[in-house]
């Protein structure tokens, strides 16, 4: 069963995530879209949308030097485990505090402000899947870190090299067994968040559109 | 010299009779459906009045079209890097409040209701929260200059150097129907971060890409006009495509075919592509006008065909430039006006300025009257159509009362002299033709086909003949 969960179940995610994605755009590129609500609602977008994205790509930038970059690489470079734990909380636990803090103001704004009625439109029964999932992994993440801020449970040592393990097409699930539960609904949920991934709003940050830099400003095109 | 064909219209402002035909035969072509309803890509409004969506023309609050900085043209919402920084949230964005919540009404009480002591009455319910609602405001809301208050606070009256009082012995009013205007210089293509929305190559028509639209919202506000909409339903932007399922046939978009006033006119431009930078450029707004009609090729002028010939433009695209409509009415005539220039979009929809209810005021006192003591102020139609030029409006009302002056004479079987050696033997009875009469054939003169050659049809028909003959196998 945990080589299933931890194994065979992020290839599944993956799969999803990649195949599903590339299928969605294929297929239905018309719906792929941000799904704005800034029409419907201006007045909480104001301040919730800037600072719940902003706090999300510094959690992800996090996790993409958490998770990437092996423990030997920060040591060899001279930085100490307890060093790099105390950099990591500090620069991690106010991002993610703030996403906390913005994804629920943000989900205020959707189900129980006074815009909530509006907002009904832009909200699908998918939708709620998915700030369910995102909500239980933002959780997770933010519990799972503030509980170890002392460092007891060092995740470079198993949850590092268990997802480059992945990445690698050689799976360990046995270093995933012994990790404290918050961790292990951490995973399930971001796992959960990838396979919903490509049916949802989130696509739209494929498409951030660095091209308008360099592009001309008048577009023509031909019938 | 990069010749291009524009499909433009005109509209004579003093034959509009505000009955919105135009916007409710368009609302049921294209905007009937859940997300669209809110939207009008053509719109009648009374001016003075606020317009829709609500204060369309501030700018400072919308930061719509383009502004020049340091001699550099940029968009008025900012840089393209600061412009990035907005994809989460665009300060400058209208909501659905600007507009108007779209409603109905359950009509089904009126049929299903008990039998009471007082009539059933079908109560108004929002289309977007499917709950009851209070109508605040509607499309229109201020037609015909009802509520004060919506035609006191028009924009163009602080820009206006003489007080409008809005009293009741000097009131006016007039109709501005607007859709899009399919910009030679579309802020809203430059605003749009995804390429989305286009200008095409072939006729110059301005559409979004509903492929691959994804709903960053930059063109609602970077259109000064406010011409591209959001559809909440969809989370794309949709805006007026100039019916160009039936101008690639030879139609008429479908605003202009049922206009009641018979006000529109639809035809064909050319213009030098490479000079519409020059325009755009333009220092001192007002000079924007002179500099548009500059850059309109005359189809008429031999060198031009030729180099439109090279340039690839079919021969009925140029046969039809060369009778078009809009053609006479913006550049031989020059007394159609482009709406806010001074916005720097280019546009591409032309309003001949309006004079009727000057001219039955005053006829009691004079048979010339004189385009000053006008019931419209000049000053008021020049911050809507010359950037604030007065001479311009005045020059072509001049214009539209000399055809009048003409024809009475006319018809009166008296001299024309004076006129003709002023306008020349029939200039003044063709721009009564056109203007008044403006026959069906008259006002729209649109080629009908598409850029491709007959092999090229046949090809795209499957029809491939025998492959490998080079250039077609029909020559
Ligand atoms: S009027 Fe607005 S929407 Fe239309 S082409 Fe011009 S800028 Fe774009
Ligand atoms: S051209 Fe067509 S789409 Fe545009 S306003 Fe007129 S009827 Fe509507
Ligand atoms: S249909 Fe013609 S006359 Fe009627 S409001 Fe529209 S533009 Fe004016």
């Amino acid at each position: 069963m945990s080589d299933f969960v931890w194994g065979g179940l992020p290839y599944i995610a993956f799969t999803f995530l990649i195949v599903g994605t590339i299928v969605r755009y294929v297929v239905s590129e018309r719906n792929w879209t941000t799904k704005s609500s800034e029409f419907l609602d201006k007045k909480h977008a104001k301040w919730g949308e800037p600072i719940f994205h902003f706090a999300l790509l510094c959690v992800i930038g996090g996790h993409v030097m958490g998770i990437l970059i092996p423990q030997i690489v920060t040591e060899s470079l001279g930085m100490s485990e307890t060093q790099y734990h105390d950099m990591a909380l500090m620069a991690g636990a106010p991002a993610g505090i703030l996403l906390v803090l913005a994804f629920f103001y943000l989900m205020w704004r959707r189900f129980l402000s006074g815009s909530a009625a509006y907002l009904k439109a832009n909200t699908s029964t998918m939708d709620k899947w998915l700030y369910f999932f995102l909500g239980i992994t933002i959780l997770t993440g933010i519990t799972g870190t503030l509980s170890n801020a002392d460092g007891a449970f060092n995740y470079r040592l198993f949850i590092g090299p268990w997802f480059r393990g992945l990445l690698y097409f050689d799976p360990q699930p046995g270093l995933m067994l012994h990790i404290p539960l918050i961790f292990k609904i951490h995973m399930l949920s971001w796992m959960t968040v990838a396979i919903l991934f490509p049916f949802t709003r989130l696509v739209h940050c494929l498409s951030i559109p660095f091209r308008y830099l360099w592009r001309a400003p008048i577009v023509y095109r031909k019938r | 010299m990069k010749i291009k064909a524009q499909v433009s219209m005109a509209l004579n402002l003093d034959k509009c009779i505000g009955c919105h035909t135009c916007s409710i035969t368009c609302k049921n072509a294209w905007t009937k459906r859940r997300g669209a309803e809110y939207m009008y890509f053509n719109n009648v409004e009374t001016r003075p009045g606020v317009g829709y969506p609500k204060h369309w023309e501030d700018q400072n609050k919308w930061k719509g079209g383009w502004v020049l900085n340091n001699g550099k043209l940029e968009l008025a919402t900012g840089s393209k890097t600061t412009r990035l920084a907005k994809l989460f949230y665009h300060p400058q964005q209208p909501e659905l409040k600007d507009y108007f919540e779209p409603w109905t009404y359950d009509y089904e009480t009126l049929i299903h209701s008990k039998r009471k002591n007082h009539q059933p009455v079908a109560r108004p319910r929002s289309l977007v929260t499917n709950e009851r609602m209070e109508v605040t405001w509607g499309p229109n809301w201020d037609d015909d200059l009802a509520g004060g208050d919506s035609a006191r606070s028009d924009e163009n009256f602080k820009k206006m150097e003489e007080e409008i009082t809005m009293d009741f012995h000097d009131i006016f009013m007039k109709y501005l129907p607007r859709l899009c205007n399919h910009c030679l210089n579309p802020a809203c293509v430059g605003a749009c971060p995804s390429g989305a929305i286009y200008k095409r190559d072939e006729d110059g028509v301005v559409l979004v890409s509903q492929d691959i639209c994804r709903g960053w919202r930059h063109c609602i506000p970077s259109c000064p006009y406010k011409k591209v909409f959001y559809n909440w339903e969809t989370n794309k932007a949709e805006k007026c495509i100039f019916c160009y399922p039936r101008v690639e046939n030879g139609l008429p978009t479908i605003c202009s075919e049922t206009c009641v006033g018979r006000i529109r006119y639809m035809g064909v431009l050319f213009y030098d592509m490479d000079k519409v930078d020059e325009v755009t450029h333009t220092e001192n707004p007002q000079d924007i006008y002179g500099k548009m009609l500059d850059v309109l090729l005359d189809p008429n002028d031999p060198a031009v065909v030729e180099e439109a010939k090279k340039q690839g433009i079919p021969d009925q695209w140029i046969a039809a430039a060369q009778d078009s409509p809009v053609y006479r009415l913006v550049k031989e005539w020059q007394i159609a006006l482009p709406l806010h220039a001074e916005y720097r979009t280019v546009p591409m929809v032309w309003y001949i300025p309006p004079m009727s209810p000057i001219l039955r005021r005053m006829e009691a006192q004079t048979e010339f009257p004189d385009t000053l003591s006008m019931r419209i102020p000049i000053a008021y139609m020049a911050q809507l159509l010359s950037a604030g030029n007065e001479d311009v409006i005045r020059r072509i009302l001049r214009k539209l009362l000399d055809v009048r002056g003409y024809m009475r004479l006319r018809e009166t079987k008296k001299s024309t002299a004076q006129y003709d050696t002023i306008y020349g033997e029939n200039t003044l009875y063709d721009m009564f033709r056109l203007l008044s009469i403006a026959k069906y054939r008259d006002r729209f003169n649109i080629p009908t086909g598409n850029n491709v050659s007959r092999e090229d049809k046949e090809v795209l028909q499957g029809a491939d003949g025998f492959p490998g003959c080079e250039g077609g196998c029909f020559q």
